[in-house]
């Protein structure tokens, strides 16, 4: 079970994120076929891949927003719960960024990034205030926070969901193709923040078609194609000498590099 | 609040009328008033040939007395439409919450429940309510045996309303709520609920002029409510007509302004929640 094919940064200690031998079936569709991956503390994955890979799936079992049929997904060597307060404990320390930003439509910006420390963490309104004001400042948008999101840029609602996971202080964050949805225009507001905190030793998966991100920002590249991950290797590896076809082939379709 | 869409339901449903159709509608309008104002002129004719509008069945209403009674009813009927209305939300809350909580035997006793109440004619549950507590040896307040059945026929259909608000509420808001570690009941509760209910205000509000209607068969338990009191006046004045008009003219009233309430309020608390 040990022989995973990857160079952790921190050797020695337990990964933060372990996908172990997970399959996963839509009905007839196998979407996750035997995934292996070891994530380090500290450490920036980038999962790229055609659309109907399996990368966003693979994403969203980690905090077990889609259940797996088989394997194991340990979170800092201890199995993920299936379910209960053992679940919400451990969702609350793994931060998550969704494509559609889905900040919580009836609440200012503000109420959005203090209810998980709030409800979930037992804050105070005035300490979840201070850290999510701090946040918000380091994100961009703090004149924003009494706006409801509707009134904000996408770029603007994406940056305030990174606030809304960075509140919960959590291990380690898991961005599911988080500029997908922006005008392009915005797109380079949003990465800011995540070389940023990629840069301040976050642990991180992202998953998303940026490859000039994950040349820039990426400690390690996962290729994932029909559910399985094909190749994994340093950027400058996978860009520029891929070893599998589907990898030439995929890097080709998207052009440059 | 500025960003409030401009664009009404009207224009997203149709497309802006083309010079034809322009001329159309101006000869359609004509056409139609004409019709209108031929059939108020007959419905007055008639009136007028059968002796409807003779003053033996108006001048009540010049009396102080009948107003006041009116009056009566009318505050009869707001009782027992709030009442009814105020139960019906709490319970067609509770039904929606138990059916879609997932625990199966609690789900299905719900739905059942649910299904019922929407089923069964508010009518029967009232002739239900006016007979077995009696048979039981229980007294019941005419006031409960109208306000109970009408609460209970109202909450099968707002524990569906409460259901499709639930239903459209975006499924990334939960999976969001998840995320920063909020269990199912504190996402129901924070994130779920205070956006289906903005959603279903109109619905809601219009289901209270369905309770409003519904009180009018209160005759069956002679709770005093507008529709009982215009009876008793009907009787003593012999003015069956004239009464129905005229408070049939007061429901339509009641009913306009819980309906013009609805859509302010939705207008207030939509503005919130556009997407």
């Amino acid at each position: 079970m040990t022989d995973l094919s990857v160079a952790e940064k921190d050797a020695g200690t337990a990964p933060v994120i372990e996908l172990r031998h997970v399959d996963k079936h839509f009905g007839d569709l196998h979407v996750l076929r035997d995934v292996c991956l070891s994530v380090g503390r500290g450490e920036v994955v980038v999962v790229i891949g055609p659309s109907g890979s399996g990368k966003s799936t693979m994403c969203r079992t980690i905090n077990r927003l889609e259940t797996i049929d088989s394997g194991e997904i340990l979170i800092e060597g201890q199995p993920l719960p299936q379910e209960g307060r053992e679940l919400t404990r451990m969702r609350a320390e793994l931060g998550m960024v969704f494509q559609q930003f889905n900040l919580f439509a009836h609440m200012s910006i503000l109420d959005n990034v203090t209810l998980g420390p709030r409800e979930v963490l037992g804050q105070s309104k005035e300490e979840a205030e201070k850290y999510a004001m701090e946040l918000l400042e380091r994100v961009g948008v703090a004149e924003q926070a009494h706006k409801v999101p509707a009134q904000l840029s996408g770029g603007q609602q994406q940056r305030a969901a990174i606030a809304r996971s960075l509140a919960m202080r959590p291990k380690a964050m898991l961005f599911d193709e988080p500029t997908s949805a922006l005008d392009p225009e915005m797109i380079n507001e949003v990465l800011d923040v995540m070389v940023e905190l990629a840069r301040g030793g976050m642990t991180m998966i992202v998953v998303t078609h940026e490859m000039g991100f994950a040349r820039r920002v990426a400690d390690r590249v996962v290729f994932m194609a029909d559910g399985q991950i094909v190749e994994e290797g340093s950027p400058d590896d996978f860009f520029d000498h891929p070893r599998s076809q589907r990898a030439r082939d995929f890097l080709d379709s998207i052009g440059g590099h | 609040m500025s960003a409030a869409r401009t664009l009404s339901m009207r224009d997203a449903l149709y497309e802006a009328p083309g010079p034809k159709t322009r001329h159309r509608v101006r000869i359609g309008t004509a056409v139609s008033a004409v019709v209108v104002l031929l059939a108020i002129a007959a419905v007055i004719r008639q009136f007028w040939v059968t002796g409807q509008l003779a003053p033996r069945y108006w001048s009540l209403f010049l009396q102080w007395t009948t107003w006041r009674f009116l009056g009566q009813g009318l505050l009869g009927t707001v009782a027992v439409a709030l009442t009814a209305g105020a139960i019906a939300l709490v319970l067609g809350l509770t039904l929606m919450l138990g059916r879609t909580s997932g625990v199966r035997p609690l789900a299905a006793l719900c739905r059942v429940v649910t299904d019922f109440f929407r089923g069964v004619p508010s009518l029967l549950l009232i002739y239900f309510f006016f007979f077995v507590p009696a048979q039981l040896g229980l007294k019941m307040p005419s006031f409960w045996m109208l306000a109970l059945p009408v609460a209970l026929a109202a909450s099968g259909v707002l524990a569906e309303v409460f259901r499709a608000g639930v239903n459209a509420v975006p499924k990334g808001q939960v999976e969001a709520a998840l995320s920063i570690g909020l269990s199912r009941a504190q996402t129901m509760r924070r994130v779920v609920l205070p956006q289906a209910v903005r959603y279903v205000i109109p619905s809601l509000i219009a289901q209270l002029v369905v309770v409003v209607k519904d009180t009018t068969v209160a005759y069956v338990v002679s709770f005093p409510d507008l529709m009982q009191n215009a009876r008793v006046l009907i009787t003593s004045y012999d003015a069956l007509v004239s009464m129905y008009l005229v408070i049939a003219v007061i429901y339509i009233l009641i009913n306009y302004a819980i309906n013009k309430a609805s859509v302010y309020v939705a207008h207030r608390t939509g503005v919130k929640i556009i997407r």
